[in-house]
């Protein structure tokens, strides 16, 4: 990823929902993980499913990127690509610049 | 405005009351969690309520079961359902359901929101209603009333200059199609409504992967209409959304545009409106155009019109900005415009007025590429030489420098900085 992709643009009326969507980000993050410890792929599609449609809805497109890719993976049931992805989601979530215009 | 919304997730739940409440100060809503709370009984006041967003993801559920079940009761008001993208037999099965309207969950807006409530709620809260709600309302009951055998015709997607575009099914298996309407002052029109029937006409001739396919057409009490497949993929503009794609894959993408421009120029026919809203992907990837809309047979009559140019300034070949007449390298110039904006995210040329762009294909050079996609340079030029005689030919010409040029050399990189 290349610093760009970190960068978010929020509409200001929306800058006191980020808050608690970057908490239930993290918590997403750790259920993931937990998900794949116990190889329970359908709960880790549904998650990637709700990544998919709200990180859009906010401006994170790339959390809608990452959402598809562990969808994609639950589904076919690929661990080395999940775990991937949510190593990249860490990093994003760790790294992600948010400016609120 | 009393509005219900009804979905697992609190982010979303957040989002839609803060558009509500934007547009709506004194809406009231009820954010309803079905995690927390299982399908309203009969105690549960639905009528009191103007409108329900409901999801189709409900977390535990099905949102298309809860529909069904919340449609059943008398007193139940008009139903958003939220679908995902790429799933549109959810949708087909939402609206014949009962939902009201339908909206794609990942591409929803501030504004699609506020215009489908808007449209939902207009008699319950809003006295008069604007000309453009009005007409889109007509459109709506228009869809509604044309009859078309073994189809189901069942939701306004969206409106072009020459047709209303519609969300339908086969009867029989929920199959997702597009119904077009053409619009009736289309249809008074004698050389546009024959510009329409010979888009059916061409297209039925095509036996091509990359070309839409049309079902079927016909005239329903003077409704003009035509039966295509429906593309879950989306268009090309929204693939781009303003950013390159990696080389790779718009080498893909370009060779499966020529191979539909080698098919439709095989059977005598141009399309000349090559752009990024014309070309349409499936849910496997794969690309098909569509829009014949003023495709014009190489050996028909030009219904065009001595000088009037026909098509969209930016993708325009200087042959057609002359008003010259045209022939299949029209196409091929169109595809190179259409290659360069996929590799660097840009226009091959930007300017304030359509005039101003159009004035550039005649006469101004394209500019180079980045040198991160030196390798495709050639393939541009070639594809875009003012001069028709040094472009390439046609298609198979394209697609042969594609294989003999381009194979061999290894891939750019597709991690390239974007070009912004």
């Amino acid at each position: 990823m290349n610093a760009e992709d970190y960068k978010v643009t929020v509409a200001k009326d929306l800058a006191d929902l980020i808050p608690v969507f970057m908490k239930n980000r993290h918590k997403e993050l750790d259920t993931l993980r937990t998900a794949l410890a116990a190889a329970n792929f359908e709960q880790l599609r549904q998650l990637g499913h709700r990544m998919k449609g709200v990180g859009n809805s906010y401006g994170f497109t790339h959390v809608s990127t990452l959402g598809k890719y562990i969808e994609d993976g639950a589904r076919s049931g690929d661990r080395a690509a999940l775990q991937a992805s949510i190593d990249e989601y860490q990093d994003y979530l760790a790294k992600v610049q948010i400016t609120y215009e | 405005m009393r509005c219900l919304i009804i979905d697992d997730d609190e982010d979303l739940r957040n989002l839609l009351s803060r558009y509500i409440l934007g547009q709506w100060p004194d809406a009231e809503i009820e954010a309803y969690d079905p995690l927390e709370r299982d399908l309203p009984d009969a105690s549960f006041a639905l009528g009191s309520y103007n409108v329900i967003v409901l999801d189709y993801m409900l977390g535990r559920g099905d949102g298309l079961e809860w529909l069904k079940v919340l449609k059943q009761r008398t007193d139940c008001p008009k139903i958003l359902f939220l679908t995902g993208a790429g799933n549109e037999i959810i949708a087909v099965r939402a609206m014949k359901a009962g939902a009201d309207d339908y909206q794609r969950k990942q591409e929803l807006t501030r504004e699609k929101l506020i215009a489908s409530l808007r449209e939902l709620t207009a008699s319950a809260v809003e006295r008069t209603v604007s000309p453009d709600l009005a007409a889109r309302m007509e459109a709506h009951s228009l869809g509604a009333k044309v009859r078309i055998p073994g189809i189901e015709v069942l939701h306004l997607i969206g409106e072009g200059g020459t047709a209303r575009v519609y969300l339908a099914s086969r009867e029989n298996d929920d199959e997702p199609l597009v119904v077009k309407i053409l619009r009736q002052e289309i249809v008074l029109n004698k050389n546009a409504l024959e510009r329409f029937m010979e888009e059916y006409a061409m297209v039925e001739r095509i036996q091509s992967r990359h070309v839409a396919r049309i079902f079927s057409h016909g005239n329903y009490q003077n409704n003009v209409y035509l039966v295509m497949e429906f593309f879950e993929g989306g268009d090309l503009s929204k693939r781009l959304g303003g950013k390159p794609v990696p080389p790779p894959e718009a080498l893909k993408f370009f060779r499966e545009l020529m191979f539909a421009l080698g098919d439709i120029h095989e059977k005598g026919i141009l399309h000349r409106d090559l752009k990024p809203q014309n070309l349409m992907f499936r849910r496997d990837g794969s690309l098909a155009i569509v829009d014949f809309g003023i495709a014009k047979n190489i050996a028909a009559a030009d219904r065009t019109g001595a000088g009037e140019v026909l098509g969209t300034p930016r993708y325009m070949s200087p042959e057609q900005v002359q008003g010259r007449a045209l022939d299949l390298r029209t196409d091929i110039y169109s595809a190179g415009v259409l290659l360069y904006q996929m590799l660097t995210g840009k226009h091959l040329f930007d300017g304030e007025t359509a005039m101003e762009v159009a004035m550039h294909h005649l006469n101004t050079q394209p500019p180079p590429l980045p040198d991160h996609l030196e390798q495709y340079q050639r393939l541009i030029e070639k594809l875009v030489e003012k001069d028709r005689e040094a472009r390439f030919r046609n298609a198979d010409e394209v697609i042969g420098f594609l294989s003999r040029k381009l194979e061999q050399l290894p891939a750019a990189d597709d991690k390239a900085p974007a070009v912004h």
